[in-house]
C-alpha cells in the first residue's frame, strides 16, 4: 500500500512525501527488490545519489539481473564521478544486454570523463537520438571527437546546438565547448550567431572577450573589455579578465590595479583576492602579498581557497610554519581538498615536520581517488630523506613514482623523477625514455632539458645535448 | 740523505742584511717556542683531549668584527669577515691577518674599525701590530685577504678586497707595508670584491691576482625585504652579478687589468670564492670560482692569456635539477688518489655543501649525497671551506665555518638555526665522511655567525690548526691536538724562476706504493688566505722512506728521496730539472 501510495506521489511530482512512503514499504519489506528500486529512484531524483547508490545495491543482491536498477546505479554512480565503479556496473549491463541504448550512453559518457575519448565517440555516436535529446551528451560527443582528430564530425555535432530545444543555453554550451577545445572561430561564431536572441548583450560581450583572451588575442580581449566597462557594465568578473589580459602582456602593475579595482567593487568576491593574490606572488611582491593574505583571511574566515592561496603565499615568503597552519585551515574547512593536502605536506616538509608530512600525503593517498599527485609529493620528501642518509627512502620513492605514472601517465614531474633516478644509476637509455617523455609533456621545463642534456652527452649525443643546453639557457633566462 | 736545499742563485743584498737578523730571531723564537710547548704540555687543561681546542683568550686575540648591521639590512652586513695566515715578517711563525667590516649608512660604531695583524710571538701569544704596520684602517668596507708575495722579496704582500674598491699594500720587509694600490692599478674601482686569489697564469714568474666581484650594489639602494613580519636581508638574487676581475703582475710593481682579454670579463655573476689550481694537470694553473645563485665557473687556462669556462660539461655549474646553488667557498684536494683536484664548494641550508670529484675528461662526479656531506650540511649556512688533514692519516678531511643570514629563521622553520656549528668531517680513506663532533671539542657544539675560514700551523707542529671568523664577533683560533698522533712531513717552497711561493706547484708524495698529491694553491675557501706550507700525513709507516717530486710552476721537476718525518723541508726551485 505504502508502495503503491508513493508511487503516486511520484508520479504527481511530490517527492519528498514519496520518499517517506516509500521508506515506510522498504521498512516493512526489506527483501523487496521492488520496493527498493522504487526509493532508490525517487532518491535519485532528488538527487540523494548517495543513499541512492546504497539502495540500488541492495536491490541487485537480491537480484543481479535487474537492468533498470544496475542502468539507475550506473547513473547514480557518474553523476557522484565514480567512474570506475560506473564503468564496471555499466559493462555488466551491457554483456547482457550489448545494445541496450541507454547504458551505451551512460558509458560513453563516463569514458569522455576518464579521457577515453575513442571510445567515448563510438558509444555516443551509436546512439544518436538519445545524444541528441542532452546538450550535455551531444557537448561529451563533441569533446571526444575533437580529441581524437575529427574536428568536423566534432563541429557538426555541435551545430546540433545551435537550435536545440533546450534554448540559448545549449547554445552557449556549444560556445563553451568549442572555446575548450581551442577551436576559437567556432566558439566566436557560436557567440555572434545567439547574439540575436540573447537577452544579456553585457555577459555574450563578456564571453566573446574570454574566448579572445583564450585565443591569445589580448588587444581584441582588452577592447572589448573597456568597452564593457565604459557601457558601465563593471563585475568583478570583467575586471579579473582584463587584469588576466594584462598580465598575459606582462602589464603587471596593471594587472594589479584593475584587480584591486575588483576587490573595491566587490569586496565580498574571494576569486579577486585569489587572482590578486597569485599575481602578487608571481612578481615576488611578498610584502604585499602577506599583506593580502591577512586581509583575505579576516574577510573569507570559512573559505578553504582563500586558506590555501595564504598557505601557497606563506610558502613562497619561505614562511614555513606560517604555512602549515594556513593549509592545515584549509584542510579543516574543506577534507577533501587536494590543493589543501598538497599544500599541507609541502609546508610540514619545508618547516622540517618531514615525519607529519609523511603522514599527511600517506592519509592522502588512502583517501583520495586521484592518488597520483599524492604519490609523487610523498616520493619527493622521501627522496630528499634518502639524501641524507635514508636508503630505504629512496627505494620506496622509486616505487611511488611508478605508482604515479601508472595511475596518471601524464604526471610530468614523475617522469623527471624517475629520469633523474635513471641517470643517477647510470642507466641512460630509461633515463632518456621518462626524461623525454616529460620534455613532450612539459615542453617548459627548464630542468628537463638540463638532465636531457647531461644524458645525450653521456650517450655521446653531442648535437642533442648541446640543443637541450641551449633550451635549458632560453627557459632559464 | 741528500740535502733537500738546492740554492740556485745568490742571496740579494736585501737577503743577506736580513739573514743574520733572521738568524736571531730563529733562535730566539725557538728558544721561546720550546718553552711555550712545554707550557702547553704541561697546562692542565681538559681541552687538552679535544682534536681542537679553542685558544682564541690564550693567544690574547681580542679583534672583534663591526658588520655595520642596521636597520637597512644592506647585504653587505651579512658577508664580510676575511682572515689570513701569513708569515709577514719571516720569523718563521704563521701571523694572522683578520679584514674589518665598516660602517653603513644607520650602523656605525662608536670606535674607529680597524683590521688585525696580530703577530705570532712563538709561545702560543700573538700581538696586534696591525697599527704599527700600517694596515689597520681602510678607505671601504672591508671583506676579503689574499696573501702573497707579488714581487718575489720574501716577504707576503697582503691584497684587502672591499665595496667599492679593494687595496694593496706592500709588505716592505721591516714589518711595515705600504699602500700601492693606486701605483699597482689594482683598485678594482666601483665594485663590491669578496675572494681573490694570487696565481701565476702566465707561467712568467709573477703572481698575478684574479679578484671574484659579487653584485651591483650601493648604499644609496637599500632593498626591503621581509620574512615573518620582520625586515631582512634580501635573497642574492635581489642584486645583479659583476664579472671577474683579473690583473697581469707585469713584474715592476704594477699590474693590467686583462679582464676583458682573458675572458673573464664576460663571465658576469655572482662570484664569491676563488682557487686556483691545475685541474686539467697540463701545468698551467686554472681557476674553479663558486658563484651564489649564478653557475660555479671552471675556467680552464688556455695557455695563450684567456679562459674557456668548462663547467657545464664537467657537470660543477648545476646541481641535478640545473639550479645554480648559492656557492660561497670553495677548495680543492685529492680527495680519491688519482692525482687531480676535486672539489668542494659551501652553499646555503638544504642545497648541501658540494663535493665534485674528479672523472675521466673532465668531468666531475657529484659525490654530495654517496660521500654523506649532504646530510651533514642538510641544515647549515656554509661559508668558509678547507680540506684538512687534521689526524695526518694520509685522507683530506673536511673543515666548514657555518651561520646563517636570517635572524627570524627560527620563527619560519624547526630544523634550521640561526646561529650555528662548525663542522669537522673525517674522511674514512673512501671519500665518506664521518661527523666528529662529539670528539672535535666544545667549539663544535656551539653556533656561531661564521664567515672566513683559514687553516695553517701556528705553533709549527705538523698539526694544522684555523681559524675562523664571526660577524660582529671575535674570531675563533682553533689548535690541533691530534695532529702529532701520526707523522708527516711539511714542505716550505721557494720558487726561483717559478713564483717565490711556489703558488701552482704539485707536489707528489710516494710511501711506498701510496702516493699522496697535494698543490700549492691561491685562494681557497671563502674570503681567506692560509699558510703556503703543506703538511702532508704519512701515518705512522716509519720505515717507509718518503720520496717526493714537486713540479714547479715553471715547469720544473724536482725529485726528493728520504725525507725526513716530522719536520718542514724548505725547498729551493732548482735551475733545471
Amino acid at each position: 500500500m505504502h508502495s503503491a501510495e508513493g508511487l503516486a506521489l511520484a508520479r504527481a511530482g511530490n517527492l519528498q512525501s514519496a520518499e517517506a512512503e516509500l521508506r515506510k514499504a522498504a521498512d516493512l519489506a526489506p527483501a523487496n527488490e521492488g520496493c527498493l528500486v522504487d526509493l532508490a529512484t525517487v532518491l535519485a531524483m532528488e538527487k540523494k545519489f548517495d543513499e541512492s547508490t546504497s539502495y540500488f545495491r541492495r536491490a541487485l543482491k537480491i537480484n543481479p539481473h535487474d537492468v533498470l536498477a544496475r542502468r539507475y546505479l550506473g547513473a547514480n554512480l557518474w553523476q557522484l564521478h565514480r567512474y570506475a565503479e560506473a564503468r564496471q556496473n555499466l559493462r555488466i549491463l551491457l554483456n547482457t544486454n550489448p545494445n541496450d541504448p541507454q547504458a551505451l550512453l551512460l558509458l560513453g559518457m563516463v569514458s569522455e570523463n576518464t579521457g577515453d575519448y575513442a571510445a567515448a565517440a563510438k558509444m555516443l555516436a551509436s546512439v544518436p537520438t538519445l545524444v541528441r535529446a542532452q546538450p550535455e551528451s551531444v557537448a561529451a560527443l563533441a569533446r571526444s571527437y575533437y580529441h581524437i582528430g575529427e574536428t568536423e564530425k566534432a563541429r557538426a555535432w555541435l551545430d546540433e546546438l545551435q537550435n536545440h530545444q533546450a534554448g540559448i543555453q545549449a547554445a552557449l554550451l556549444g560556445a563553451q565547448v568549442a572555446d575548450e577545445m581551442q577551436d576559437y572561430k567556432t566558439a566566436e561564431a557560436f557567440l555572434s550567431s545567439v547574439a540575436p536572441r540573447y537577452s544579456d548583450q553585457n555577459e555574450l560581450r563578456y564571453r566573446i572577450a574570454l574566448v579572445k583572451f583564450h585565443a591569445q588575442q589580448f588587444e581584441e580581449s582588452r577592447q572589448l573589455l573597456r568597452e564593457l566597462m565604459d557601457d558601465g557594465y563593471r563585475t568583478g568578473e570583467v575586471n579579473r579578465l582584463l587584469a588576466s589580459c594584462f598580465r598575459a602582456q606582462n602589464r603587471h602593475e596593471e594587472a594589479i590595479h584593475t584587480l584591486q579595482e575588483a576587490i573595491e567593487l566587490n569586496p565580498l568576491d574571494e576569486t579577486s583576492y585569489l587572482d590578486l593574490a597569485s599575481i602578487l606572488l608571481d612578481q615576488k611582491r611578498i610584502s604585499q602579498a602577506m599583506d593580502l593574505a591577512q586581509r583575505m583571511a579576516k574577510a573569507f574566515p570559512h573559505s578553504s581557497r582563500v586558506f590555501v592561496s595564504k598557505g601557497s603565499l606563506e610558502l613562497g615568503a619561505n614562511d614555513f610554519i606560517d604555512a602549515v597552519s594556513s593549509f592545515t585551515r584549509a584542510a579543516q574547512l574543506e577534507p577533501n581538498s587536494p590543493d589543501a593536502t598538497i599544500g599541507l605536506a609541502r609546508a610540514e616538509a619545508n618547516a622540517g615536520m618531514t615525519e607529519r608530512a609523511k603522514a599527511t600525503l600517506d592519509s592522502a593517498i588512502g583517501r583520495f581517488p586521484e592518488k597520483a599527485p599524492f604519490e609523487l609529493e610523498l616520493g619527493q620528501v622521501l627522496l630528499k630523506e634518502a639524501e641524507t642518509g635514508d636508503k630505504n627512502a629512496a627505494v620506496r620513492a622509486e616505487q611511488l613514482f611508478h605508482s604515479a605514472v601508472a595511475h596518471d601517465d601524464k604526471l610530468a614531474e614523475a617522469h623527471y623523477e624517475l629520469g633523474e633516478l635513471a641517470l643517477h644509476r647510470g642507466e641512460t637509455a630509461r633515463a632518456l625514455i621518462h626524461l623525454e617523455k616529460a620534455a613532450k609533456l612539459v615542453p617548459s621545463s627548464a630542468k628537463t632539458h638540463f638532465a636531457l642534456s647531461r644524458v645525450y652527452r653521456r650517450l655521446g649525443r653531442e648535437r642533442e645535448a648541446a640543443e637541450q643546453a641551449a633550451l635549458f639557457d632560453k627557459l632559464g633566462e | 740523505m741528500s740535502s733537500s736545499c738546492h740554492r740556485s742563485h745568490l742571496p740579494t743584498n736585501r737577503e743577506c742584511y736580513r739573514a743574520p737578523r733572521r738568524l736571531f730571531f730563529l733562535s730566539l723564537t725557538a728558544l721561546l717556542s720550546f718553552t711555550s710547548l712545554t707550557f702547553l704540555q704541561h697546562s692542565p687543561s681538559p681541552a687538552h683531549k679535544e682534536i681542537f681546542s679553542d685558544v682564541t683568550e690564550q693567544a690574547r686575540i681580542v679583534w672583534r668584527h663591526f658588520s655595520g648591521e642596521s636597520p637597512d639590512r644592506f647585504l653587505i652586513e651579512t658577508m664580510g669577515g676575511g682572515v689570513a695566515f701569513l708569515d709577514f715578517d719571516g720569523d718563521g711563525f704563521e701571523d694572522l691577518f683578520f679584514v674589518n667590516g665598516g660602517e653603513t649608512p644607520h650602523g656605525k660604531s662608536s670606535s674607529p674599525i680597524r683590521n688585525a695583524l696580530y703577530r705570532n710571538l712563538g709561545n702560543g701569544e700573538f700581538e696586534d701590530v696591525a697599527a704599527k704596520a700600517g694596515v689597520d684602517r681602510l678607505a671601504f668596507y672591508g671583506m676579503g685577504v689574499a696573501a702573497g708575495d707579488f714581487d718575489n722579496d720574501g716577504f707576503p704582500d697582503l691584497y684587502v678586497t672591499g665595496f667599492p674598491s679593494s687595496a694593496l699594500f706592500h709588505n716592505n720587509g721591516d714589518g711595515s707595508f705600504a699602500d700601492i694600490t693606486d701605483r699597482a692599478g689594482v683598485k678594482d674601482a666601483g665594485k663590491w670584491a669578496a675572494s681573490a686569489a694570487w696565481f701565476d697564469f702566465d707561467r712568467d714568474g709573477y703572481l698575478d691576482l684574479v679578484v671574484t666581484n659579487y653584485a651591483q650594489f650601493s648604499f644609496d639602494d637599500a632593498k626591503r625585504c621581509e620574512l615573518h613580519g620582520t625586515r631582512t636581508y634580501c635573497e642574492q638574487k635581489a642584486y645583479a652579478g659583476m664579472p671577474l676581475t683579473l690583473y697581469h703582475n707585469n713584474g715592476d710593481g704594477t699590474f693590467t687589468d686583462v679582464s676583458e682579454h682573458s675572458g673573464l670579463a664576460g663571465l658576469v655573476g655572482r662570484a664569491l670564492g676563488v682557487i686556483a689550481v691545475d685541474v686539467n694537470d697540463d701545468g698551467w694553473t686554472d681557476l674553479f670560482v663558486a658563484r651564489d645563485a649564478s653557475p660555479n665557473l671552471l675556467l680552464i687556462n688556455q695557455k695563450d692569456g684567456t679562459f674557456r669556462d668548462a663547467a657545464i660539461p664537467a657537470e660543477v655549474a648545476y646541481n641535478s635539477d640545473g639550479v645554480a646553488k648559492a656557492g660561497m667557498g670553495v677548495d680543492a684536494g685529492d680527495l680519491n688518489g688519482d692525482g687531480k683536484p676535486d672539489f668542494v664548494v659551501t652553499n646555503f641550508n638544504d642545497e648541501y655543501s658540494s663535493l665534485f670529484v674528479s672523472g675521466p675528461s673532465l668531468v666531475f662526479d657529484d659525490r654530495t649525497i654517496a660521500s654523506r656531506l649532504a646530510e651533514y650540511t642538510k641544515p647549515y649556512v656554509g661559508w668558509g671551506i678547507h680540506f684538512i688533514d687534521y689526524d695526518n692519516d694520509g685522507h683530506l678531511d673536511l673543515l666548514i665555518a657555518n651561520g646563517h643570514i636570517n635572524q627570524v629563521i627560527e620563527a619560519t622553520r624547526l630544523d634550521v638555526k640561526y646561529m650555528e656549528p662548525p663542522l669537522l668531517l673525517r674522511n674514512n680513506g673512501k671519500g665518506v665522511f664521518q661527523d666528529m663532533r662529539e670528539q672535535v671539542g666544545a667549539v663544535f657544539q656551539s653556533g656561531y655567525r661564521a664567515r672566513g675560514l683559514a687553516v695553517g700551523d701556528f705553533d709549527n707542529d705538523g698539526g694544522l690548526d684555523a681559524v675562523f671568523t664571526r660577524l660582529d664577533g671575535k674570531p675563533v683560533l682553533l689548535h690541533n691536538n691530534v695532529g702529532q698522533n701520526h707523522s708527516w712531513v711539511g714542505f716550505e717552497l721557494q720558487g726561483t724562476r717559478s713564483n717565490r711561493d711556489a703558488i701552482g706547484a704539485k707536489i707528489t708524495v710516494e710511501i711506498g706504493s701510496r702516493k699522496l698529491v697535494r698543490w700549492i694553491t691561491g685562494g681557497a675557501s671563502y674570503l681567506s688566505s692560509h699558510d703556503k706550507r703543506v703538511v702532508v700525513g704519512t701515518r705512522d709507516d716509519s720505515s717507509t722512506p718518503i720520496n717526493a717530486e714537486i713540479r714547479w710552476p715553471s715547469g720544473t721537476l724536482q725529485r726528493l728521496a728520504r725525507l725526513e718525518r716530522n719536520r718542514y723541508h724548505e725547498i729551493v726551485e732548482p735551475s733545471a730539472n
